[in-house]
């Protein structure tokens, strides 16, 4: 996990280097004279050597946990990520709730009546759906609901709890429904094959109340979903970005979009290393969610250990 | 039978979720009431004007700021002694009026009676010296005074006087400019970066919420010199990056103006039941720029031969939506001595295209590339007009389409052969368009183009110090004819500059330089 996070930020630092552009041009605009971009380069350690630049921002990382000052908005980075996680998180959050929402009633019904019209539909609507790009059923979802009926707002965010729940209604619905397809197929066969193993023929054999039996099929057959689940949100954090900017949405996605046409280098490590924190995170709370839905997960893999790495990265 | 008993947890689990989705949906729909029209807000007599805009406000120094994202805060804070009209013509501002010598030396500029910063603190010439003088020691100026200033003095309360050591006719229009704007002499006994995080200013709006990586809000400045003004008492700067996402929050009234609404979308806009359009002229040409360093475009009859290959109206109709002038000219019709009515421009015929052609270094045609910045509809259909153009003649054009960042490193090392970018003026002056495209000595090289002609750039350099009148016009007629003819760049199209609004709105003054004046828009 450590290491995911150490070749992200190298990884970062190299690839927005290489990539042809100048912040200082970006930023100073078009008529800037080329003394104002050598002092610019000079003011922000651009005229130094790749070297030099990444030993002085990893040393600033390490000792200060700072991921440097924004070209672009001239306020530290880590503040500027902050100040935009809040409208993430909830966009990932409200995504994840829905696919939860629509896919188990969805997987469940589907399972329970093989060959019915829901299972028809689970298998059919999802290779539609799969096809149409988030972009695009978000400006659907804009000009139907938003334009047409005014039943939602058709950008940004509202004060208030229920102003958020609001206004992340449509955006939350658009990442979720790209992501419900997987969720609900990987839900269904497993829960048919549950019911066909042979340890629920045994319980049954074994006369065990009902009840018990339930734990242990409802058990069997969510975690592999939520091993899928869990590498979905990580996705969820990338598919955010586009969302965001369909949806005017101030969070993480649409700052690294600006972030990255001015070449705004600091900003950009800083989402990335942040993101990768997120994601590393992410799957660590899965793991651990895992375990408690399963023994022999929290047994096998030392899901202890995991807990205690997880506490030095944060 | 056994099989569903079994699971009826999940089904209490199902019925869960249900109701968790029904709980979304309701606290959406608890919502619908008003707030979708937020962006109008009137309770009692608090106005609110929300202008969405596609990037966000970074800085207030007016003198090293120059991307509009920051200049158009800027020129709501900070005024002039002069400004322009909604035509470009030079206009008192902060002076009441001016007077510039026969010999053209000295700028003498009267400022108007109950001039106050929005702390309520009197305004007086110290102040406008102190702006001119630290304008001129910065040494990162965006906007550089490029007159040769002798000295800037205040000889009474109201009275500034500008002397110089070698006239400098466009001085007048440069100091329109928005980095010249008045501050409070000593920042009004504050620190420079404490000043602009805070300013204080002359302009009709006062800073009060900032966000540098989102919205800004600006409340109405209860000194403004102009009375009774402004109309509205809230004006908020909201980010919206997308363009879409804009003309939709205009339609649904989540705000009340739109500050670049793409061409293609301004047609629905016009005809629409709750938004209309407010126009100006620009200031800005669309061009194809050749770099004459290159072997293929530093011979004239292949430049010749492509503009003559080229209909520059074709290209017009196709991407402006009837929005823009067609280009003969390098200056837009709105900078005075613009010859866009008179002049014959090297365009639109097959035959002669073909004879330049056979005249220049390759008579059967070469291979070339145009570059192009992606995510711009108008430049990539001009680009494909152009390689079609060019294909009738035998020089095949190649499209590079590059990422903004790119494209600007690109052609700033003069790595490119044909480009398309947008030549703009600062101020309201012929001059700031052709010193920049067409003196070589400049740091551009006549727009990153490396084109030379002597004799222009002796013209040029006489047109900065003779006077307004015929004689500066008959300067600026000489070198658009001889840019006209040499094609060191093909101009396309000046696009109008044009503000979507809501219906209910009246009052909001377009600017040649995309800017606007709030001062007296009413909602309602």
């Amino acid at each position: 996990m450590l290491l995911v996070l150490v070749l992200v930020t190298i990884g970062v630092f190299l690839i927005v280097r290489l990539v042809p552009g100048d912040p200082a041009q970006m930023v100073l605009g078009l008529k800037a004279r080329p003394e104002q971009i050598a002092d610019m380069h000079h003011r922000l350690g651009l005229d130094q050597s790749i070297g030099k630049q990444f030993t002085s921002f990893i040393g600033t990382l390490l000792a200060t946990g700072d991921t440097g000052q924004s070209i672009a908005y001239n306020v530290s980075s880590r503040a500027l990520v902050l100040s935009r996680l809040p409208v993430s998180l909830w966009l990932i959050g409200c995504s994840a709730v829905l696919v939860v929402a629509i896919s188990l009633p969805l997987a469940m019904t589907a399972a329970l009546h093989k060959g019915g019209w829901v299972d028809q539909l689970v298998r059919i609507v999802p290779t539609i759906t799969l096809g149409m790009p988030e972009f695009w059923v978000g400006l659907v979802f804009v000009l139907l609901f938003a334009v047409t009926l005014k039943i939602f707002p058709v950008g940004g965010t509202q004060p208030g709890i229920d102003g958020m729940l609001y206004s992340m209604a449509l955006p939350s619905l658009t990442i979720a429904l790209a992501q419900t397809p997987f969720i609900v197929r990987s839900l269904r066969t497993r829960i048919l094959e549950v019911l066909g193993a042979d340890f629920v023929v045994t319980l049954r054999a074994a006369h065990l109340p009902e009840r018990v039996i339930r734990r242990h099929v409802l058990r069997n057959a969510l975690l592999p979903a939520l091993q899928l689940y869990g590498m979905k949100i990580s996705f969820l954090v990338g598919g955010t970005l586009v969302v965001e900017q369909v949806f005017g949405l101030k969070g993480v996605g649409s700052l690294l979009f600006s972030a990255i046409t001015v070449r705004d280098f600091p900003l950009i490590q800083a989402i990335a290393i942040y993101c990768a924190l997120g994601v590393v995170l992410i799957s660590i709370i899965v793991e651990i969610a895992g375990g408690l839905i399963d023994y022999r997960v929290r047994g096998g893999l030392g899901g202890e250990a995991r807990h205690q790495e997880a506490g030095g990265v944060a | 039978m056994k099989k569903t008993r079994t699971f009826s947890a999940l089904r209490t689990a199902l019925t869960a979720a249900t109701a968790a989705v029904l709980a979304i949906s309701l606290a959406a729909c608890s919502q619908t009431g008003g707030s979708t029209t937020a962006g109008t807000s009137a309770s009692g007599d608090q106005t609110t004007f929300t202008y969405a805009r596609s990037a966000a406000v970074t800085s207030l120094n007016l003198w090293t700021e120059i991307t509009s994202n920051n200049a158009f805060a800027i020129d709501k804070i900070f005024e002039p002694l002069v400004s322009f009209d909604k035509d470009g013509k030079i206009i008192d501002w902060l002076a009441k009026s001016h007077k510039i010598s026969d010999d053209g030396l000295t700028y003498t500029f009267t400022l108007r009676d109950g001039l106050k910063f929005s702390n309520g603190k009197n305004v007086t010439a110290e102040d406008a010296v102190f702006s001119i003088e630290q304008h001129q020691a910065e040494k990162d100026a965006a906007l550089p005074l490029t007159a040769d200033i002798a000295s800037v003095t205040a000889p009474d309360e109201k009275t500034v006087e500008i002397k110089l050591n070698s006239p400098y006719t466009p001085l007048l229009a440069e100091l329109a400019n928005f980095s010249n704007g008045i501050v409070p002499k000593d920042f009004g006994g504050k620190s420079e970066a404490d000043f602009f995080a805070n300013p204080v200013g002359t302009g009709p709006f006062v800073v009060s919420k900032w966000d540098k990586s989102g919205d800004l809000t600006f409340t109405k400045n209860e000194n403004y010199w102009q009375q009774g003004k402004p109309g509205i008492t809230k004006l908020v700067y909201k980010l919206v990056e997308d363009g879409t996402q804009a003309v939709n929050q205009l339609k649904t009234g989540q705000v009340d103006g739109i500050e670049d609404p793409a061409l293609e979308n301004l047609d629905e806009l016009e005809n629409g039941n709750d938004t209309k359009v407010e126009t100006a002229g620009s200031w800005v040409t669309h061009t194809f720029f050749f770099n004459t360093a290159d072997e293929h475009f530093s011979d004239v009859h292949v430049r010749r031969a492509l503009a003559y290959a080229l209909n520059r109206s074709d290209v017009t109709k196709a991407v402006s939506f009837g929005h823009a002038d067609t280009a003969k000219t390098v200056l837009p019709k709105a900078i005075e001595y613009s010859t866009q009515d008179s002049i014959e421009p090297v365009d639109n015929d097959l035959d002669k295209a073909k004879e330049e052609l056979a005249q220049s270094k390759y008579p059967d045609g070469f291979d070339a590339k145009i570059l192009l910045a992606s995510g711009n509809n108008a430049y990539s259909q001009a680009a494909q007009l152009l390689q079609s153009a060019a294909a009738k003649i035998g020089v095949k054009l190649e499209i590079e389409s590059v990422d903004i960042a790119t494209f600007r490193s690109r052609f700033k090392a003069f790595d490119y052969q044909i480009m398309i970018n947008s030549a703009q003026a600062d101020y309201p002056d012929a001059d700031s368009i052709i010193d920049f495209q067409a003196d070589p000595d400049g740091f551009s090289k006549s727009y990153w183009t490396s084109y030379s002609n002597p004799e222009v750039t002796e013209e040029l350099k006489k047109a900065q110090v003779t006077p307004d009148g015929d004689e500066r016009a008959a300067l600026y007629e000489k070198i658009q004819q001889t840019l006209a003819d040499e094609v060191p760049y093909i101009p396309l199209y000046s696009p109008q500059i044009v503000k979507a609004v809501r219906k209910n709105v009246t009052g909001l003054e377009v600017l040649p330089n995309n800017s606007v004046r709030f001062q007296d828009v009413k909602i309602g």
